[in-house]
């Protein structure tokens, strides 16, 4: 497959990994620590929603199904599938208890994008070009426009039924 | 899920590396059983810090049992070794290394 649409393909197939899993794990909820509320209150102030906020904040804050899905990107592309997405799995479930946070997200994110990539092997995407889309994936929520990144999460938890109830 | 990435290990890896992996967390489940470890946290899951069989005892055996095979130590009895590993340490070792945040450090919610 080439390479342009490959890394398209993969980079739509993280974003929906990650936000889903994220949005059906709360994160939109509440804040899991200081830093996160201070990031979602500080986007509501520029125009955006508080629980997309939230998303953002908890993304930074601790390693959730974004940070398993390119963890275990990574992992898959240096030493295979499926022990690749295991040690990724792990190794965020770790770094999620280090960060006050169940790790829950993280550790189906990991799993999740494994399935996905082994999957996405017949088509000819390699995880290779997983690894650029999750990082072009993660640059449209934090990277482009924080306040309308927010709306949009903020709308996907009212339909998943995860939206905050602080105000 | 598991029947999509036992699947997902026929297509990639051998029959033996596959048994392994069943056979650690397997192992782990049952020496998890046996330690009293519960076999789900409690509701809602998604904010529970509880350590149970299911999460994150398997996780954990997974983790284990790929990184040990990875190093060169494979077969069906490191696979059993790791699985019972990982449920004394989901037991006796994770709280300590990694404690649930009970009271809220200066600066955090």
């Amino acid at each position: 497959m080439n390479e342009i649409i490959g890394v398209i393909i993969a980079a739509v197939l993280c974003w929906l990994n990650f936000v889903l899993i994220d949005t059906w794990m709360g994160l939109p909820e509440q804040p899991g620590v200081k830093g996160a509320e201070v990031i979602g209150r500080d986007v509501k102030k520029r125009g955006g929603d508080l629980a997309g906020g939230f998303f953002q904040g908890n993304i930074v804050c601790s390693p959730d199904a974004s940070a398993g899905t390119i963890l275990s990107s990574i992992a898959c592309y240096t030493i295979g599938i499926p022990a690749g997405g295991f040690v990724a799995a792990l190794l965020v479930f770790i770094g999620n208890r280090l960060c006050a946070d169940p790790g829950y997200a993280g550790t189906t994110g990991a799993l999740t994008i494994m399935v996905i990539i082994a999957l996405a092997s017949f088509i000819g995407i390699p995880p290779e070009q997983f690894i650029v889309g999750m990082l072009l994936a993660i640059v449209t929520i934090q990277g482009l426009d924080h306040p309308r990144a927010s709306i949009l999460l903020g709308k996907i938890a009212k339909k998943m039924g995860r939206y905050t109830e602080l105000t | 899920m598991f029947m999509i990435i036992l699947f997902i290990m026929i297509i990639h890896v051998d029959v033996l590396t596959i048994l392994s992996y069943i056979l650690a967390v397997v192992s782990a489940v049952i020496v998890g059983f046996i330690v009293r470890l519960p076999l789900l946290p409690e509701r809602p899951i998604r904010y529970s810090f509880t350590i149970s069989i299911i999460f994150p005892t398997t996780v954990i055996a997974l983790g284990l049992s790929a990184m040990v095979f990875e190093l060169g130590w494979g077969g069906i009895l490191v696979g059993i070794i790791v699985g019972v590993i990982s449920a004394l340490i989901s037991k006796y070792l994770l709280e300590m290394i990694l404690p649930k945040p009970t009271e809220p450090v200066e600066g955090e919610s």
